[in-house]
């Protein structure tokens, strides 16, 4: 059993990843990059984590992988979000989206 | 379909580990260069960027892991370094394997061999297109005691006729003797089946080669014709394809072969040669004997979509006119179907039944043995498993190791079983007494495999699921800390000991009383006085071809001279012969008025048998009162008969019936021959040693002609070696003549038991496997105990116990638990040898001399298996004891 917390981190890691691949198929390091950007630094995402999350999205089966070659000419591991994955992030974000909202609640209340 | 990508993502990961891993390092590798350019980007040293990078990222290894867990098909990966585990401890611990591995595969293989047999028997359907249409159609007689017997030929064509639920209705008969085949040297006996000529289309069998018959042939057509089983045509015509048309010689008359059939077929039963059609005169139908004899199997298909209950409805309203319009065969005569596969299994199903419960039970005391076995060596793996649960191992992991382990064992097993099962099924198929079973091959096919399967996977259940259970349920700090003092026990550990003892006890006593109960029986079988002396005497059968010996006389002539040549044999002392041989089956049977008795009255079902002069003198049949007969008792002779002791009881209550008259008709007229009773001979066994003597009459070949007798010669010296001697006279009387047996008295006794034997063997058999696996599933566990019981027998002996107070201590302990196990096992004695009444004979099932002699054996061997381990441990040496931590 993990602690409840790093369940929660893990959500957020997988929808941030999921939301970026939206835009364009990307690499590993450039999902990294993205999420950083985006965030404004605030999200510094473990770059660890990062690889395991894919394994987890592509069981699920909403991203798919494939090698391909960047435009400097190195091999490259991109991932594509499918059809299931797109229908997914909607329901993640509303989902991480009322989460907040609650925690927001309680703030303000106490 | 996105489950579909996942769990072939996962099946990649886990067939083709290296690539995935080779995968995931270039990934990381494509990051970390990344993530270092960028740092050179923002003006770090090449090392410095490099460094920042690989901090970055975290831990490798972790990252790795983590990636792993995720990918690899968890519990497959589990599943396969768990076999692989216990494949290693296996190789490890030979011994132990071993013993585990050849006990399951008795088991297995126990039950396989006698499962294959229930397969082929009861299981499997008959060979025929949609065989659940096909029903066997009998008569009953209450008056007579008939029950699902034979028909009449007149009531048969009735129910063809006036049955309109049996779309067609054939009949056919096995028990026609035999037939000689003079064709391509030697004369053979051949083995003819007679049938209508529906009886192929009815069962749906066609020809390989020719024809069948056609339903017109059951009625005479001018030539006969036959039909031969595949092994005759290959044995005897050398698997000629041109002998369609060809005509043979049988019993000197010709008769054209129409057709061949496949191997395959064998209806009525394997040992049929050919097959002829009746080809009965018309006019037989008219007559009062085609509806009065009954000698016919009838078997009806019955119209697809029509049900049992309403075929046989429309079946009785039949039988109640028949009833109605011939009073005098049919006043009584009732009928009702079976389905043909459940009446042609009949009595086989039960001794078969019988079988599978023992080797259940077999199979139940190995997988307590080797339960044992697994449970002794998870108690030593005690500190390994309570390591892995302190280190975090979930103890449903280890409850699935431990399965793992018994399954792979169970499947090792299973294997060798498998392998011992068929040579098992071949060598029950081998020994069964001739057409005890009525399929005679059987093969290990699917459903055995499936059933074989099965009762693996159950039995590793069985005897995993203790071990399983136990190590889980440790504390891991109880288990660490006994494990520290080097492995004592738990008091779970014992309970679950004390529980294989009792229950291994209970399931070798039901065994042990099931085997001995037969063995009982066939004692008291044994000893039963067939009615004459099968020792010193040899029978011959000889069936003279009617189309030769066509009258009386030439084959009363025939017998009378071969009995005198036979008798100036050396050695021979006397000749004699019977129609019927004792043992094998009676002959006909009728009724019977005795004269002077009030009109109206008769008696039912008195067997005749043929006999001459000195057959009761070369049998040994005592003549009780009046005399024996006599050459004097001529074909125009005043018609005499001699009776036996059962009908003279019987029948003749407080009457002499010497000088009374019989005849066999049931209502006599001026037509009815009256005999006169000269003699009473004590009562012969007809059919088997089980079955009392019936009410017989034995009249003179002379006056009662029949070309089938079987000659008894008595000779002082080996009865078996007048074989030859007979076959030379035989041969030298007529050339075209063949014995269809020849047996020595004793063999025919044997025969007739051969089937008991046979189950009782087997029971015995799978006992006495049982019993010693349970002696040393006991003896194990003891052993066990003791060898923990090391350190407190120890101590005892240091206070000053004696070492006969040791041993009685853990002997104390054993009984205790074969009582216990003993209870458990009288009672389901109790329960289960009722299902086997009708296998006994002379003994109840409660039989009290077994239920005390076989409890007593088995206390006596667990005293024997008790005691080893009791005097090990009384050997205990104090000083070592103590110090052993």
């Amino acid at each position: 059993m993990q602690p409840p917390s790093s369940d929660v981190l893990r959500g957020t890691l997988d929808l941030l990843i999921l939301k970026t691949l939206t835009l364009e198929p990307m690499h590993g390091w450039g999902i990294g990059q993205r999420i950083q950007q985006l965030s404004r630094g605030v999200l510094d995402a473990n770059q660890g984590s990062l690889y395991p999350a894919f394994q987890r999205l592509e069981q699920k089966g909403w991203i798919e992988s494939e090698w391909r070659t960047t435009e400097n000419n190195r091999r490259a591991k991109y991932y594509r979000l499918t059809t299931a994955g797109r229908r997914a992030v909607g329901a993640e974000a509303a989902s991480w989206r009322r989460y907040v909202e609650a925690v927001e609640l309680i703030l303000q209340t106490t | 379909m996105s489950a579909i990508k996942g769990f072939a993502a996962r099946l990649r990961a886990l067939l083709s580990p290296r690539t995935t891993e080779r995968s995931l390092n270039e990934e990381i590798e494509f990051h970390i260069e990344q993530e270092t350019e960028k740092n050179l980007r923002l003006g770090m040293s090449h090392a410095e960027a490099r460094r920042r990078a690989l901090v970055e990222f975290g831990g490798l290894s972790q990252t790795r892991e983590a990636h792993h867990d995720v990918y690899a098909a968890r519990p497959l990966e589990e599943l396969v370094a768990d076999t692989r585990y216990t494949l290693r401890t296996m190789r490890r611990t030979p011994v132990l394997a071993g013993a585990a591995i050849l006990t399951l595969a008795l088991g297995i293989g126990a039950n396989t061999a006698i499962f294959s047999a229930v397969n082929a028997v009861v299981l499997q359907p008959l060979p025929f297109p949609n065989p659940k249409q096909l029903y066997m159609v009998w008569e009953e007689n209450p008056e007579k005691g008939w029950y699902k017997q034979v028909a009449a030929p007149a009531n048969m064509l009735d129910w063809k006729e006036q049955v309109a639920a049996f779309a067609d209705v054939m009949a056919y008969s096995e028990g026609f003797g035999t037939a000689t085949l003079t064709e391509n040297g030697e004369p053979t006996i051949v083995r003819p089946a007679f049938g209508t000529g529906n009886f192929f289309s009815v069962l749906g069998a066609r020809a390989a080669l020719g024809r069948t018959f056609v339903d017109a042939e059951t009625w005479k057509t001018g030539h006969r014709i036959a039909v031969l089983s595949h092994h005759l045509w290959r044995d005897r015509f050398g698997g000629d394809r041109n002998i369609i048309g060809r005509t043979i010689q049988l019993d000197g008359a010709p008769i054209q072969v129409v057709g061949v059939m496949p191997a395959s077929f064998d209806y009525p039963n394997e040992k049929v040669d050919l097959w002829e059609p009746w080809a009965w005169d018309p006019s037989n139908r008219q007559q009062v004997s085609f509806r009065r004899a009954h000698w016919l199997s009838v078997v009806a298909r019955v119209t697809p979509g029509i049900s049992q209950d309403a075929a046989n409805a429309q079946l009785q309203a039949v039988v109640k006119r028949l009833q109605r319009d011939y009073p005098g065969t049919n006043r009584v005569m009732g009928a009702g179907i079976t389905p043909l596969h459940e009446f042609l299994v009949g009595d086989t199903r039960l001794p078969l039944l019988v079988l599978l419960g023992a080797v259940a039970l077999l199979l139940l005391i190995a997988c307590a043995n080797v339960g044992n076995l697994m449970l002794v060596k998870a108690a030593d793996r005690e500190r390994e498993a309570a390591l892995r649960l302190a280190l975090g191992a979930g103890r449903r992991r280890l409850v699935r190791q431990a399965l793992t382990e018994s399954l792979v064992m169970s499947l090792v097993g299973g294997l060798a079983g498998i392998a011992l099962g068929m040579w098992g099924t071949r060598a029950l198929q081998a020994m069964q007494p001739a057409g005890m079973l009525r399929v005679s091959h059987f093969n290990f096919d699917w459903v055995v495999f499936g059933y074989v399967l099965a009762i693996t996977t159950v039995s590793g259940l069985l005897f995993g699921i203790a071990p399983a259970l136990w190590s889980s349920r440790r504390a891991p700090q109880d288990a660490l800390k006994e494990g520290g003092r080097g492995g004592s026990q738990s008091r779970r550990m014992r309970r679950w000991g004390e529980r294989l003892v009792i229950g291994e006890v209970a399931l070798a006593l039901m065994l042990s009383v099931g085997a001995a109960l037969l063995v009982r029986s066939l004692l008291r079988l044994q000893q039963v006085d067939p009615g004459f002396d099968p020792n010193g005497a040899i029978a011959a059968r000889l069936e003279l071809p009617g189309t030769r010996y066509d009258t009386g006389d030439k084959a009363n002539n025939f017998f009378s001279r071969l009995e005198e040549q036979l008798r100036s044999i050396p050695g021979v002392q006397s000749v004699g012969s019977t129609s019927d041989v004792p043992l094998t089956g009676g002959g006909y049977s009728s009724d019977f008025v005795v004269a002077g008795w009030p009109e109206g009255t008769y008696g039912s079902e008195v067997l005749h048998r043929r006999v001459t002069p000195e057959f009761f003198k070369a049998i040994r049949t005592p003549v009780l009162a009046g005399r024996a007969f006599t050459v004097d008792d001529r074909a125009k002779s005043a018609s005499v008969v001699i009776i036996n002791e059962a009908l003279a009881k019987k029948h003749f209550k407080g009457q002499d019936p010497i000088g009374q008259r019989i005849s066999f008709d049931k209502v006599p007229d001026s037509s009815s021959t009256w005999s006169t009773i000269v003699g009473i001979v004590k009562d012969q066994h007809q059919s088997k040693l089980g079955i009392e003597p019936q009410i017989e009459v034995f009249e003179p070949l002379t006056q009662s002609p029949t070309g089938g007798m079987s000659v008894i010669v008595r000779t002082a010296g080996d009865p078996a070696s007048l074989g030859p001697a007979i076959r030379r006279t035989v041969a030298a009387m007529d050339r075209s003549l063949a014995l269809s047996s020849v047996e020595t008295l004793n063999q025919i006794r044997a025969e007739s038991l051969a089937r008991e034997r046979f189950l009782t063997t087997l029971l015995l058999l799978f006992a006495g496997v049982g019993l010693a696996l349970a002696v040393v599933g006991v003896y194990g566990v003891m052993a066990q105990m003791a060898r923990r019981r090391v350190r407190e027998m120890g101590i005892r002996l240091a206070l000053g116990a004696q070492a006969n107070d040791v041993r009685w201590l853990v002997v104390r302990n054993g009984l205790r638990l074969v009582t216990i196990g003993l209870a458990i096992g009288t009672a389901g004695a109790f329960a289960a040898t009722r299902t086997m009444q009708a296998l006994l004979f002379g003994i109840a099932p409660k039989d009290p001399l077994t239920f005390v002699v076989v409890p007593a054996l088995l206390v006596l061997t667990a005293l024997v298996a008790t005691w080893m381990p009791a005097s090990y441990a009384s050997r205990a040496d104090p000083a070592t004891a103590l110090r052993a931590e």
